[in-house]
Protein backbone atom coordinates (compact mmCIF):
# COMPACT_ATOMS: atom_id res chain seq x y z
CA UNK A 1 0.00 0.00 0.00
CA UNK A 2 1.52 3.46 -1.07
CA UNK A 3 0.00 6.88 -0.17
CA UNK A 4 0.38 8.69 -3.87
CA UNK A 5 0.46 12.69 -4.17
CA UNK A 6 -2.48 13.95 -6.40
CA UNK A 7 -0.97 15.28 -9.25
CA UNK A 8 -3.11 18.70 -9.79
CA UNK A 9 -3.69 19.51 -6.34
CA UNK A 10 -0.85 17.48 -4.31
CA UNK A 11 -2.80 15.99 -1.63
CA UNK A 12 -2.35 12.51 -0.51
CA UNK A 13 -4.67 9.49 -2.35
CA UNK A 14 -5.39 6.85 0.15
CA UNK A 15 -6.20 3.65 -1.07
CA UNK A 16 -9.49 3.40 -2.62
CA UNK A 17 -9.61 6.62 -4.06
CA UNK A 18 -9.08 8.82 -7.34
CA UNK A 19 -8.09 7.91 -11.23
CA UNK A 20 -4.65 6.76 -12.22
CA UNK A 21 -4.18 8.29 -15.96
CA UNK A 22 -1.65 6.71 -17.88
CA UNK A 23 -0.26 8.21 -20.47
CA UNK A 24 1.22 6.72 -23.79
CA UNK A 25 4.98 8.12 -23.21
CA UNK A 26 4.19 5.85 -19.95
CA UNK A 27 3.46 8.86 -17.36
CA UNK A 28 1.28 8.32 -14.75
CA UNK A 29 -1.15 10.49 -13.43
CA UNK A 30 -2.75 10.43 -10.44
CA UNK A 31 -6.06 12.28 -9.27
CA UNK A 32 -7.16 12.35 -5.68
CA UNK A 33 -10.70 13.55 -7.27
CA UNK A 34 -12.60 14.25 -10.42
CA UNK A 35 -12.22 17.24 -9.33
CA UNK A 36 -8.37 17.19 -10.34
CA UNK A 37 -9.09 15.09 -12.72
CA UNK A 38 -11.36 17.68 -14.55
CA UNK A 39 -9.39 20.15 -14.30
CA UNK A 40 -6.54 18.24 -15.90
CA UNK A 41 -8.92 17.37 -18.90
CA UNK A 42 -9.33 21.16 -19.22
CA UNK A 43 -5.75 21.37 -19.75
CA UNK A 44 -5.26 23.77 -16.44
CA UNK A 45 -1.98 24.34 -15.05
CA UNK A 46 -2.10 23.54 -11.54
CA UNK A 47 0.49 26.01 -10.63
CA UNK A 48 -2.06 29.30 -11.65
CA UNK A 49 -4.90 27.33 -10.10
CA UNK A 50 -5.43 29.10 -6.82
CA UNK A 51 -6.56 26.77 -4.28
CA UNK A 52 -3.81 23.94 -5.14
CA UNK A 53 -0.42 23.33 -3.34
CA UNK A 54 1.87 23.98 -6.49
CA UNK A 55 0.08 27.55 -6.85
CA UNK A 56 0.92 28.12 -2.97
CA UNK A 57 4.67 27.12 -3.25
CA UNK A 58 5.23 29.15 -5.80
CA UNK A 59 3.69 32.22 -4.75
CA UNK A 60 5.38 32.16 -1.66
CA UNK A 61 2.31 31.59 0.18
CA UNK A 62 4.10 28.06 1.86
CA UNK A 63 7.26 27.43 2.68
CA UNK A 64 9.08 25.11 0.12
CA UNK A 65 12.25 24.51 1.49
CA UNK A 66 12.74 22.70 4.85
CA UNK A 67 14.55 19.49 6.35
CA UNK A 68 11.22 18.33 6.88
CA UNK A 69 10.37 17.63 3.69
CA UNK A 70 13.39 15.54 2.61
CA UNK A 71 11.86 12.35 5.39
CA UNK A 72 9.38 12.56 3.07
CA UNK A 73 11.14 12.30 -0.37
CA UNK A 74 10.78 9.20 -2.46
CA UNK A 75 13.59 7.14 -2.33
CA UNK A 76 14.11 4.12 -5.00
CA UNK A 77 15.94 2.14 -3.31
CA UNK A 78 13.71 -0.21 -0.96
CA UNK A 79 15.17 -1.14 3.05
CA UNK A 80 15.48 -4.44 4.17
CA UNK A 81 13.25 -4.54 6.79
CA UNK A 82 14.68 -4.15 10.11
CA UNK A 83 12.10 -4.04 13.34
CA UNK A 84 14.21 -1.50 15.15
CA UNK A 85 14.52 1.20 12.22
CA UNK A 86 10.27 0.87 12.03
CA UNK A 87 9.80 0.99 15.24
CA UNK A 88 11.80 4.11 15.92
CA UNK A 89 10.49 5.41 12.33
CA UNK A 90 6.79 4.93 13.40
CA UNK A 91 7.95 6.60 16.73
CA UNK A 92 9.41 10.08 14.02
CA UNK A 93 6.51 10.48 12.42
CA UNK A 94 4.43 12.38 14.70
CA UNK A 95 7.67 14.62 15.73
CA UNK A 96 7.99 15.30 12.70
CA UNK A 97 4.61 16.50 11.53
CA UNK A 98 4.21 18.57 14.72
CA UNK A 99 7.51 20.33 13.77
CA UNK A 100 6.54 20.71 10.55
CA UNK A 101 3.31 21.93 11.39
CA UNK A 102 4.80 24.76 13.88
CA UNK A 103 7.06 25.96 11.07
CA UNK A 104 4.36 26.40 8.83
CA UNK A 105 2.59 28.71 11.29
CA UNK A 106 5.63 30.47 11.88
CA UNK A 107 6.03 31.16 8.18
CA UNK A 108 2.52 32.23 7.87
CA UNK A 109 3.17 34.64 10.76
CA UNK A 110 6.38 36.11 9.02
CA UNK A 111 4.02 36.17 5.91
CA UNK A 112 0.85 38.07 7.74
CA UNK A 113 3.33 40.40 9.63
CA UNK A 114 2.85 43.98 8.68
CA UNK A 115 -1.25 43.17 8.75
CA UNK A 116 -2.04 44.30 11.55
CA UNK A 117 -1.11 48.12 11.00
CA UNK A 118 -3.06 47.96 7.46
CA UNK A 119 -5.74 46.60 8.70
CA UNK A 120 -5.72 48.92 11.58
CA UNK A 121 -5.44 52.35 9.10
CA UNK A 122 -7.95 50.92 7.11
CA UNK A 123 -10.59 50.14 9.74
CA UNK A 124 -10.28 53.83 10.87
CA UNK A 125 -10.96 54.92 7.21
CA UNK A 126 -14.09 52.88 6.67
CA UNK A 127 -15.48 54.49 10.00
CA UNK A 128 -14.91 57.92 9.40
CA UNK A 129 -16.73 57.67 5.96
CA UNK A 130 -19.32 55.01 6.15
CA UNK A 131 -20.35 55.88 9.55
CA UNK A 132 -23.73 56.58 7.63
CA UNK A 133 -24.57 52.98 6.73
CA UNK A 134 -24.53 52.33 10.56
CA UNK A 135 -26.00 55.11 12.02
CA UNK A 136 -28.77 58.22 10.78
CA UNK A 137 -26.41 61.94 11.09
CA UNK A 138 -29.11 62.85 13.11
CA UNK A 139 -28.66 60.64 15.47
CA UNK A 140 -25.02 61.60 15.59
CA UNK A 141 -25.78 65.01 16.17
CA UNK A 142 -28.06 65.31 18.48
CA UNK A 143 -25.56 62.62 20.93
CA UNK A 144 -22.03 63.75 19.46
CA UNK A 145 -20.32 60.89 22.42
CA UNK A 146 -20.70 58.34 19.26
CA UNK A 147 -19.14 60.21 16.64
CA UNK A 148 -15.06 60.59 16.38
CA UNK A 149 -13.68 63.54 17.72
CA UNK A 150 -12.89 64.42 13.87
CA UNK A 151 -16.40 64.82 12.77
CA UNK A 152 -17.97 68.51 12.91
CA UNK A 153 -21.77 68.65 14.69
CA UNK A 154 -24.35 71.20 12.56
CA UNK A 155 -25.90 73.67 13.87
CA UNK A 156 -29.61 72.78 14.59
CA UNK A 157 -30.83 76.53 13.02
CA UNK A 158 -29.15 75.21 9.48
CA UNK A 159 -31.13 72.30 9.70
CA UNK A 160 -34.33 73.57 10.00
CA UNK A 161 -33.65 76.60 7.33
CA UNK A 162 -32.69 73.12 5.17
CA UNK A 163 -35.97 71.22 5.88
CA UNK A 164 -38.04 73.86 4.73
CA UNK A 165 -37.76 73.82 0.99
CA UNK A 166 -38.17 69.71 1.34
CA UNK A 167 -41.67 70.61 2.60
CA UNK A 168 -42.84 72.53 -0.28
CA UNK B 1 6.72 18.35 -24.68
CA UNK B 2 5.02 19.47 -27.86
CA UNK B 3 5.03 16.14 -29.13
CA UNK B 4 2.68 15.04 -25.84
CA UNK B 5 0.43 18.47 -26.31
CA UNK B 6 -0.10 17.44 -30.04
CA UNK B 7 -0.86 13.48 -28.96
CA UNK B 8 -3.18 15.23 -26.41
CA UNK B 9 -4.86 17.25 -28.90
CA UNK B 10 -5.20 14.42 -31.32
CA UNK B 11 -6.60 12.28 -28.31
CA UNK B 12 -9.20 14.94 -27.84
CA UNK B 13 -10.24 15.23 -31.26
CA UNK B 14 -10.21 11.00 -31.75
CA UNK B 15 -11.91 10.85 -28.49
CA UNK B 16 -14.85 13.11 -29.61
CA UNK B 17 -15.39 11.58 -32.78
CA UNK B 18 -15.83 8.36 -31.05
CA UNK B 19 -18.15 9.56 -28.28
CA UNK B 20 -20.01 10.67 -31.18
CA UNK B 21 -19.95 7.32 -33.30
CA UNK B 22 -20.49 5.57 -29.99
CA UNK B 23 -23.84 7.91 -29.53
CA UNK B 24 -25.06 6.50 -32.75
CA UNK B 25 -27.73 3.88 -32.50
CA UNK B 26 -25.80 0.53 -33.09
CA UNK B 27 -26.35 -2.96 -30.89
CA UNK B 28 -24.65 -1.84 -28.11
CA UNK B 29 -26.79 1.75 -26.77
CA UNK B 30 -25.85 4.07 -24.58
CA UNK B 31 -26.90 1.61 -22.22
CA UNK B 32 -23.55 0.78 -20.90
CA UNK B 33 -21.91 4.18 -19.09
CA UNK B 34 -19.57 2.64 -16.70
CA UNK B 35 -18.97 6.49 -15.65
CA UNK B 36 -21.78 8.56 -13.91
CA UNK B 37 -23.82 10.37 -16.38
CA UNK B 38 -23.65 13.86 -16.20
CA UNK B 39 -25.19 16.78 -17.81
CA UNK B 40 -21.93 17.44 -20.14
CA UNK B 41 -21.77 14.09 -21.85
CA UNK B 42 -21.63 16.47 -25.06
CA UNK B 43 -18.82 17.82 -23.66
CA UNK B 44 -17.35 14.88 -21.85
CA UNK B 45 -16.23 11.67 -23.58
CA UNK B 46 -17.81 8.53 -22.60
CA UNK B 47 -15.48 6.03 -22.78
CA UNK B 48 -17.36 2.97 -23.31
CA UNK B 49 -16.64 -0.66 -23.76
CA UNK B 50 -14.51 -1.84 -27.12
CA UNK B 51 -17.15 -3.38 -29.59
CA UNK B 52 -17.78 -4.46 -32.92
CA UNK B 53 -16.54 -1.82 -35.08
CA UNK B 54 -14.00 -0.68 -32.73
CA UNK B 55 -10.67 0.48 -34.35
CA UNK B 56 -7.87 -0.11 -32.48
CA UNK B 57 -3.97 0.92 -32.72
CA UNK B 58 -1.65 -2.30 -32.83
CA UNK B 59 1.37 -2.10 -30.10
CA UNK B 60 3.41 -4.66 -31.08
CA UNK B 61 5.65 -5.10 -34.27
CA UNK B 62 3.48 -8.38 -36.21
CA UNK B 63 2.39 -6.08 -39.11
CA UNK B 64 -0.47 -4.59 -38.60
CA UNK B 65 -0.92 -0.78 -37.76
CA UNK B 66 -5.02 -0.87 -37.38
CA UNK B 67 -7.57 -3.26 -36.57
CA UNK B 68 -11.50 -3.55 -36.22
CA UNK B 69 -13.00 -5.24 -33.66
CA UNK B 70 -15.30 -8.02 -34.60
CA UNK B 71 -15.93 -9.87 -31.48
CA UNK B 72 -15.27 -9.63 -27.88
CA UNK B 73 -14.92 -12.94 -26.26
CA UNK B 74 -16.36 -13.03 -23.19
CA UNK B 75 -18.46 -9.97 -21.95
CA UNK B 76 -21.91 -9.44 -23.27
CA UNK B 77 -21.44 -5.31 -23.57
CA UNK B 78 -17.83 -5.20 -24.93
CA UNK B 79 -14.41 -6.14 -24.23
CA UNK B 80 -11.84 -4.31 -21.71
CA UNK B 81 -8.36 -4.08 -20.82
CA UNK B 82 -7.08 -7.06 -20.52
CA UNK B 83 -9.79 -9.06 -22.44
CA UNK B 84 -9.25 -10.41 -25.71
CA UNK B 85 -11.06 -9.89 -29.06
CA UNK B 86 -11.27 -10.80 -32.71
CA UNK B 87 -10.71 -8.42 -34.89
CA UNK B 88 -9.73 -7.82 -39.01
CA UNK B 89 -6.43 -6.11 -40.05
CA UNK B 90 -8.15 -3.08 -41.44
CA UNK B 91 -4.16 -1.19 -42.04
CA UNK B 92 -0.84 -2.99 -41.97
CA UNK B 93 2.90 -2.69 -43.05
CA UNK B 94 3.55 -4.05 -46.70
CA UNK B 95 6.18 -6.83 -45.16
CA UNK B 96 4.76 -8.16 -41.95
CA UNK B 97 3.74 -11.19 -40.53
CA UNK B 98 0.20 -10.34 -41.10
CA UNK B 99 -1.68 -9.07 -44.18
CA UNK B 100 -4.53 -7.01 -44.46
CA UNK B 101 -8.10 -8.56 -44.34
CA UNK B 102 -6.99 -11.17 -41.98
CA UNK B 103 -9.04 -12.21 -38.72
CA UNK B 104 -6.92 -12.41 -35.71
CA UNK B 105 -6.92 -12.28 -32.26
CA UNK B 106 -5.68 -9.81 -30.08
CA UNK B 107 -5.65 -8.76 -26.47
CA UNK B 108 -6.26 -5.40 -25.18
CA UNK B 109 -3.60 -3.75 -23.82
CA UNK B 110 -4.97 -0.29 -23.50
CA UNK B 111 -8.45 1.11 -23.12
CA UNK B 112 -9.58 4.68 -22.80
CA UNK B 113 -12.17 3.23 -20.67
CA UNK B 114 -11.07 3.31 -16.73
CA UNK B 115 -11.26 -0.35 -15.03
CA UNK B 116 -11.36 -1.07 -11.82
CA UNK B 117 -8.39 -2.14 -9.89
CA UNK B 118 -8.37 -4.60 -6.58
CA UNK B 119 -7.15 -1.94 -4.90
CA UNK B 120 -9.98 0.35 -5.31
CA UNK B 121 -8.61 2.52 -7.78
CA UNK B 122 -9.45 2.97 -11.16
CA UNK B 123 -6.63 3.10 -14.73
CA UNK B 124 -7.37 4.61 -17.45
CA UNK B 125 -5.31 4.87 -20.66
CA UNK B 126 -5.04 7.24 -23.27
CA UNK B 127 -5.84 5.01 -26.36
CA UNK B 128 -7.54 1.70 -27.08
CA UNK B 129 -4.46 -0.58 -28.34
CA UNK B 130 -4.28 -4.44 -28.81
CA UNK B 131 -1.48 -7.02 -29.23
CA UNK B 132 -2.15 -9.80 -31.50
CA UNK B 133 -1.70 -13.25 -29.84
CA UNK B 134 -2.60 -16.59 -31.91
CA UNK B 135 -5.50 -19.29 -30.35
CA UNK B 136 -2.71 -20.69 -27.82
CA UNK B 137 -2.37 -16.74 -26.32
CA UNK B 138 1.23 -16.10 -27.54
CA UNK B 139 1.74 -13.01 -29.18
CA UNK B 140 2.63 -13.19 -32.68
CA UNK B 141 4.94 -10.10 -32.45
CA UNK B 142 8.20 -9.88 -31.00
CA UNK B 143 8.19 -6.31 -29.38
CA UNK B 144 5.75 -4.23 -26.93
CA UNK B 145 5.13 -0.63 -27.64
CA UNK B 146 3.85 1.52 -25.08
CA UNK B 147 2.84 1.27 -21.90
CA UNK B 148 0.83 -2.13 -20.31
CA UNK B 149 -1.30 -2.65 -17.23
CA UNK B 150 -0.29 -5.27 -15.17
CA UNK B 151 -3.82 -6.70 -15.16
CA UNK B 152 -2.40 -8.68 -17.49
CA UNK B 153 -0.84 -11.03 -15.38
CA UNK B 154 -3.54 -12.40 -13.88
CA UNK B 155 -5.20 -13.08 -17.14
CA UNK B 156 -2.06 -14.86 -17.85
CA UNK B 157 -0.55 -12.81 -20.73
CA UNK B 158 3.02 -13.17 -18.89
CA UNK B 159 4.70 -13.34 -22.10
CA UNK B 160 3.12 -9.72 -23.32
CA UNK B 161 4.46 -8.35 -19.91
CA UNK B 162 7.96 -9.73 -20.43
CA UNK B 163 7.93 -7.83 -23.77
CA UNK B 164 6.72 -4.98 -22.42
CA UNK B 165 9.30 -1.80 -22.15
CA UNK B 166 6.38 -0.11 -19.62
CA UNK B 167 4.43 -1.53 -16.91
CA UNK B 168 1.95 0.85 -15.43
Amino acid sequence: MRLEKCWFCSSTVYPGHGIQFVRNDAKIFRFCRSKCHKNFKMKRNPRKVKWTKAYRRVHGKDMTQDSTFEFERKRNKPERYDRNLAENVLKAIPKIDKIRVTREERHHKNRMKGNKVKVQKEATKELEQGISLVKAPLALQQDPSLTLPKIKVTVSQQQSQQNQPMEE
Amino acid sequence: MAASFASRCSRVSRSLFRGLSNNSPGLFTTSHEMTCSNSFSQLQQQRTFIQMRTVLKVADNSGAKKVMCIQALKGKKGARLGDTIVASVKEAHPNGKVKKGKVVYGVVVRAAMQRGRCDGSEVKFDDNAVVLVDKQGQPIGTRVFGPVPHELRQKKHVKILTLAGHIA
